[in-house]
Formats: C-alpha cells, sequence, structure tokens
C-alpha cells in the first residue's frame, strides 16, 4: 500500500508523551485520508462534546496518500478538530511545503491532545521527535517566529514551519495557522485551537520519500498531468494574474459581494483591486505550492505610500473583496497591508474582513461610534480604520475584543438588529462569492459541513463554468441565477469535492484536471481498486460522517439557512432582483441526500454507506 | 432578412451593431491594444471548408474595421480566438461566456489574457451586439 507512511504521531501535551498510531487499512481504504480520516478518528476516539479550547479537543494534522507524491497539487494537507468559532467540525487545508515534509519525515499526520501548561513547540527531524521549551517564541508574530525557527534549526537545510501567530496565543477565534509565511489553513478557526494547547510552532525535516504502489504508471500519469494542469487556461490566468483573476469576471456575474453584501455592481472597484491592476503595480514575481505547475500565489511589494510594504505573499482574490469590495476600499495598497497584518497576527483574511464590512454597518448605523473603537473611524472604504482594527482584534482591546468572537457573536452581543446584517452561516462568514448570482452556492453555503465555504465541494468551478466534469455527470452550463436542478449538482459537487481534502489535493489543480485523472492519482499512488466510483462513494460516506459528526456537535435542519442579507435581493448588476429559493433547494437536496426533518442523515442511508457506528450514534 | 453566419454581409453588420452600441463604447472606451480576431474552424458539412477569420479592429469603443480574412491572417492579430462553429453559436446564443469559454478550453485564445480579462464588460457587450443580429446559423 504505497503513499502512506502508516504512522501517526500522537503527542499528548498534557504529559508530553509522545507514540505512534495509525489507522486501520479499511479506513483508508473508507475515508482515503486527510480531513477523512481526521473526521473518522475524531468519532471513534474523542469527546465530540468537549469545549472547543478545551484540552479534550484534539488538533488533527493529516496528510492524504497523495501528498508528497509530486502528482500537481498535492503539497496540501488538512488540520482538523472541533471548530472555536462555529462550534461545530472545523477543518481546513492548507498548501505551501509542510504536508510533504511531514511525509518525507515519516508521518501520515499529528494528533495533538490535552494542553500544554507553558509555551512549546514540536521539532521533527526524521526519527528525532523534541517537544521544546516557546517562551522565548510566544508573543512573536507568524513572520518573525518563521525567521527565527528556520535559522535556529536549520543549519544544514532549512525546516518547514507551521506556527500561529498572536491571534491564535489570543484565541481569536477565526484565528489560522501559517505554513512558511504565505500558506494558511485560514477557516474555522484552528489556529485558536493551536493557542488554546499552548503549541506555537511544529518545525519539520523529513529526508524519505514517497513511496507509490506502482511506480511505472506513476511516472507516465505524472508527466501527463503536470503538462495537462500547468497548460489549462484556469491555470495559465492564475499563473499570471493570481487567484484575483476572478474579480473582473465575478463582477460581471454578480459573483462579488459588495459593501457587506448591499450592493450588486461596481466596475471602478474592480478595476482597481483586480488581478490585472495587481499584477501591473505590485507583484515582483510568482510563488508556487510544491509541486504546483499552477503557481497562484504572488509575491509583492509596495514602494511608496501609506502602506508600504517589503517584499511579501501577496493577496488571494478573497482577501482582495474581503478589504476591498466588501468594505467599499479601492486601494489595493491598502488590502495589501491588511493582508500582510493579517498573515503577521495569524487571521482567516475572510472572517476577519467580513468581521470588519460588518463592524462598518453596525458605525454606519449608530450601533457603534467612535466611543467605543477608541476613535477609529470606520466609515466604509477607510481602509487605515479597517487596518487598524486588525490589531485591536488580534490583541482583543476594546472593540476588538468582541470582533475577535466573529460576526455571529459580535451580532449577539451588539443585539438592535445587528444580526440582520451579520452575513455567516453556522457562525462561519460567508466567503467572497454571492449566492445571489449563483444560487448552488447558497445551497452548498448551506450544507456545507463545516458552515458558509466555498471549498469543500467544487461549486464554484462547476457552477460557474470555469471547470466542467461530464464523466461525473454534470451538465455543461448551469445557469447561475436558478435554483432549478441545483440540489442535484451540490450534492454531486460535494460527493466529488469532499475526497479534495482527503486525498489531499488543492482545488485549483482539480479544476484542471478530470475526475477520473483524480481517481487514478489515488490507484496508482496507494495500489488500491480504485476508480472514480469509488471517489464518489468515498465522498458521500465521508460526507455523512462529517454531517452525523455535526449533528452530534449541536447542528440541525434549523442551522441550514442563508443569513437574511443575501435573501435581500440587490438592486443592481448581473444579479439583481435574484435569491436562490431556499425551501425548494433544501427540500430537493434533503430528499436527495437523505436527511430526515431534523437534518441529520437517515440511519438506513448511513447503513448503506458502511457507517453503521454512526448510525447508531445517532439514531439509537 | 436573416444573415449567414458567417459571411461578409454578417461581419459588415457587426461592425455596424458595435459602433451602435453605447456599451460597448464604454466599456470599450480604453481598448488599444489592437486587433481581436475571431477563428471559426472549418466544417464542411455546412459549407465552411477552411478556416474563417473574422477581424475587428476595436479602438477606443470603435470599430475601425471588420473583414472576413483566412485563418492564417488572423493569427496576426495581437488576439486571436480559435473556437468551431458549435461554440460561436453557443457564445451568440449568450449560452456560453467567452471568458468562460476560454477557461473550459472550448474556445482557445492566442494573446495576453490579463487583458483579456481587464476588458470582459467589453466582451460582454460585444457579444450583445451579435444577438442584435438577424443570424442565420449554417447547421440549422
Amino acid at each position: 500500500m504505497g503513499g502512506y507512511t502508516n504512522k501517526i504521531l500522537e503527542v499528548d501535551l498534557s504529559t508530553r508523551k509522545m507514540d505512534n498510531t495509525d489507522v486501520p487499512e479499511d479506513d483508508k481504504k473508507r475515508f482515503i485520508g486527510g480531513s477523512g480520516v481526521a473526521a473518522k478518528i475524531f468519532l471513534d476516539r474523542f469527546n465530540i462534546k468537549a469545549d472547543p479550547l478545551s484540552p479534550d479537543n484534539p488538533l488533527i494534522v493529516m496528510n492524504g496518500p497523495i501528498t508528497g507524491s509530486t502528482f500537481p497539487g498535492t503539497s496540501r494537507f488538512a488540520v482538523c478538530g472541533k471548530s472555536p468559532l462555529t462550534g461545530i467540525w472545523g477543518e481546513g487545508t492548507c498548501g505551501g511545503n509542510f504536508g510533504p515534509e511531514l511525509k518525507f519525515a515519516g508521518f501520515d499526520g499529528i494528533i495533538f491532545k490535552g494542553a500544554s501548561p507553558n509555551p512549546v513547540y514540536l521539532v521533527i527531524e526524521d526519527e528525532k521527535i523534541e517537544l521544546r521549551d516557546a517562551k522565548d517564541l510566544w508573543g512573536l508574530d507568524n513572520y518573525a517566529v518563521t525567521d527565527l525557527l528556520k535559522e535556529r534549526h536549520g543549519k544544514e537545510r532549512k525546516p518547514k514551519v507551521l506556527s500561529i501567530g498572536p491571534a491564535g496565543e489570543n484565541l481569536v477565534r477565526f484565528a489560522a495557522i501559517c505554513n512558511d509565511k504565505g500558506d494558511f489553513i485560514g477557516r474555522t478557526g484552528m489556529g485558536a485551537l493551536m493557542g488554546s494547547k499552548k503549541l506555537k510552532a511544529l518545525v519539520v525535516k523529513g529526508t524519505r520519500k514517497v513511496e507509490v504502489s506502482y511506480p511505472e504508471e506513476y511516472a507516465t500519469l505524472r508527466k501527463l498531468l503536470v503538462t495537462k494542469s500547468r497548460d489549462a487556461v484556469v491555470a495559465q490566468s492564475f499563473r499570471s494574474m493570481g487567484t484575483d483573476a476572478g474579480m473582473d469576471l465575478g463582477m460581471m456575474t454578480g459573483d462579488v459581494p459588495i459593501k457587506n453584501w448591499s450592493i450588486g455592481e461596481d466596475f471602478q472597484l474592480s478595476a482597481n483591486l483586480g488581478g490585472p491592476s495587481l499584477t501591473e503595480k505590485y507583484l515582483t514575481r510568482n510563488h508556487a505550492c510544491s509541486f504546483c505547475p499552477v503557481a497562484c500565489k504572488r509575491m509583492v511589494k509596495v514602494d511608496v505610500g501609506p502602506f508600504k510594504a517589503e517584499e511579501g505573499p501577496g493577496p488571494e482574490y478573497e482577501t482582495c473583496a474581503a478589504f476591498g469590495t466588501l468594505i467599499m476600499n479601492d486601494d489595493l495598497a491598502g488590502v495589501i497591508k491588511a493582508n500582510e497584518w493579517c498573515n503577521r497576527y495569524g487571521l482567516d483574511t475572510i472572517s476577519c474582513g467580513a468581521t470588519i464590512a460588518f463592524a462598518m454597518e453596525a458605525y454606519e448605523k449608530g450601533l457603534i461610534t467612535k466611543k467605543d473603537t477608541d476613535g477609529i473611524d470606520l466609515t466604509w472604504g477607510n481602509i487605515e480604520g479597517a487596518i487598524e482594527l486588525i490589531h485591536k482584534i488580534s490583541k482583543r482591546e476594546g472593540i476588538g475584543a468582541i470582533l475577535s468572537e466573529g460576526t455571529r457573536e459580535a451580532a449577539k452581543r451588539l443585539g438592535k438588529g445587528a444580526e440582520e446584517f451579520a452575513v455567516e452561516v453556522k457562525g462561519l462568514e460567508a466567503p467572497m462569492h454571492d449566492p445571489r448570482g449563483f444560487h448552488g452556492m447558497g445551497l452548498a453555503y448551506m450544507t456545507s459541513i463545516r458552515g458558509a465555504c466555498h471549498l469543500m465541494h467544487l461549486c464554484l468551478g462547476v457552477e460557474q463554468g470555469i471547470t466542467a466534469y461530464p464523466e461525473v455527470g454534470f451538465q455543461e452550463n448551469y445557469v447561475g441565477q436558478s435554483s432549478e436542478g441545483k440540489a442535484e449538482m451540490v450534492k454531486l459537487c460535494e460527493d466529488f469535492g469532499i475526497p479534495c481534502n482527503s486525498l489531499v489535493i488543492c482545488e485549483f489543480v482539480a479544476w484542471t484536471l478530470s475526475a477520473n485523472d483524480l481517481a487514478e492519482m489515488v490507484r496508482v499512488t496507494t495500489g488500491f481498486d480504485f476508480s472514480l466510483k469509488d471517489l464518489l462513494s468515498c465522498g458521500e460516506r465521508t460526507w455523512l460522517l462529517k454531517r452525523g459528526l455535526g449533528n452530534m456537535m449541536g447542528a440541525s435542519r434549523e442551522d441550514d439557512r442563508l443569513p437574511k442579507r443575501i435573501l435581500t435581493p440587490v438592486g443592481e448588476g448581473a444579479a439583481a432582483g435574484s435569491v436562490p429559493d431556499v425551501e425548494k433547494l433544501l427540500r430537493e437536496y434533503y430528499e436527495i441526500r437523505g436527511l430526515d426533518s431534523k437534518g441529520k442523515p437517515r440511519k438506513e442511508v448511513l447503513i448503506k454507506a458502511g457507517l453503521e457506528y454512526l448510525a447508531k450514534k445517532l439514531h439509537g | 432578412m436573416a444573415i449567414a453566419f458567417p459571411s461578409v454581409e454578417w461581419v459588415e453588420e457587426y461592425k455596424k451593431q458595435i459602433n451602435l452600441s453605447e456599451g460597448y463604447k464604454k466599456a470599450g472606451a480604453t481598448w488599444t491594444a489592437g486587433v481581436v480576431a475571431l477563428v471559426t474552424s472549418a466544417k464542411p458539412e455546412i459549407g465552411i471548408n477552411e478556416d474563417v477569420g473574422i477581424w475587428l479592429d476595436l479602438h477606443q469603443g470603435v470599430c475601425r474595421e471588420a473583414k472576413i480574412v483566412t485563418a492564417e491572417e488572423a493569427q496576426k492579430a495581437p488576439f486571436c480566438i480559435t473556437g468551431d462553429y458549435a461554440r460561436w453559436k453557443q457564445v451568440m446564443k449568450k449560452e456560453l461566456e467567452p471568458v468562460k469559454g476560454m477557461m473550459q478550453g472550448k474556445l482557445k485564445l492566442k494573446g495576453d489574457l490579463p487583458t483579456i480579462v481587464r476588458y470582459v464588460k467589453a466582451s460582454q457587450e460585444l457579444v450583445e451586439c451579435t444577438t442584435r443580429i438577424e443570424t442565420k446559423f449554417l447547421d440549422e
């Protein structure tokens, strides 16, 4: 069985005891790896009712079988646990280079249990594993701690670093985990979970290679897929302009949220904030995750002005929208600076930008004033004010303490109707894709395992026609502003998208490949008798498992909803007057997915998927 | 009377519609990147025996010249978009947005992609202009 090292490191931070463990081969076949296997481990071994920030909630770092295989897009790994932001199952994946290095060191993953009384960091150099004191690192931002650890542990060869910044230390609920300054596990607050364990960083160096089951087939397939991925137009687009290439097209199709989701179109904003502007004004060079022919990452520099910035990792589309259109800021240099601060502190730029947009609307409506903000002017478009708020949120200072809890909780605390413009689902702030332009995305937000999410399904690519997988059964051209046929589309998107977080593979690279290609990658790597049908079955089974976990953590039918703001039509742009037909979408989806009136997977559906154990837990 | 696509008459009418379009005038006002050529791949069974190019000399919101050219000539344009007949028909019927078509590989672009992406609104207006022509599709 290639691809796996068959070894998961288990670290009890309370006792400092370390051990190796593994999951049964059958679980590898049924849940593949990454967040799929992590969810199974969580269900089997951990306390579902535990407070997310308590020692009982594990932090699970997990590779997939193809992580580090050198197939395109296989730098990714998953980090999972009960989310401090949403209170339900949380997970995120990250590119960069940490996952492969962990596998080269001999591990499929690491399970952190308990919590250390003092700050610590973990060093892995192949078999040599050590928990070290991190008192001198606590308080450092992600850039500083990464530089320091690379210097300290990189005399001959630089290690790969995973770290949290002050936001994670201060338990900001949407704190992120950082890999080598430029890549993040952003969503669902895994940085706060890591901070609650007083775990500042992981430092890894490995010397092994990933063994595959069918080396000759692997070599042929790899060569083919690298070329295919590199030459795809979407890859060319991302390579030349970054993921922000989508800003202009998104504005045209009604995908880009503006002014906290209250305006439908502003081409001046997209012209100032889009990929061409970023490329022409601030790009210094491209950057790529390990084994990626797409190379969508940007290195940027701002030479002059109030937002002067040294060369560093640049903003993605999501950040350009969250700190641009969403708060009515058209200054791209300001976005770059906001992005740098979020990177340094370790904040999810989506949740942070969305929370600041929420605060700006509260300020406009008089729910908060300068007295509450310590004098910060939160008028729409004021990026200086937004950056000041980033500092306050990260340090939990003043109004930042409330906002650091996330939009849902902040709205509750502010009251006075603030929930009306809090744009989140299950506590997770909505990413920068408007369901009024694409109704399927609305359903995907409602039913996604971790809350409003644009990644754990492939809806973004499929519904917007950026990619097409006819072999999976998708139609060729979906009409964005229609709810017709979208329940079936979303279910398929989830069944196909969920395995991407199990393999683990980059979604953008997946857009450039076929579904059969992904199944083949698993087959030649692992040696499993594995086809597209198996990939989709694994996707369905894993979706049901994670949904069940969510149910046990408290999510129900009432939580499958869209926020009021998204159900209010915009007056202009491509999506003017359009809102998803929530009742129809959910009714059809529940039927297709086999959910009961409480939002739980039906017993017979779970049994059919081979999840008898979960069926018993959910239904008795 | 419906005009066959592609033909000299259709291209003349297209130029007229582009220059009547307030939307294109506005969206393409800053376009100085040069000629856009659209190539329809040969399909002998409907009478298109060789690749046909449509040469659009676009400049600052105006179409200065539109003509039928050979595929070889079309390739000399700074931007050349190639697709088969069915794809162009989908574009004109607004069933396929051209930038998405390029992303999916249904239309092949030769030229600077960032420039095209920056002018997606203008490309949308150019498609809109085709819908104002009563077009006779040769495969119908």
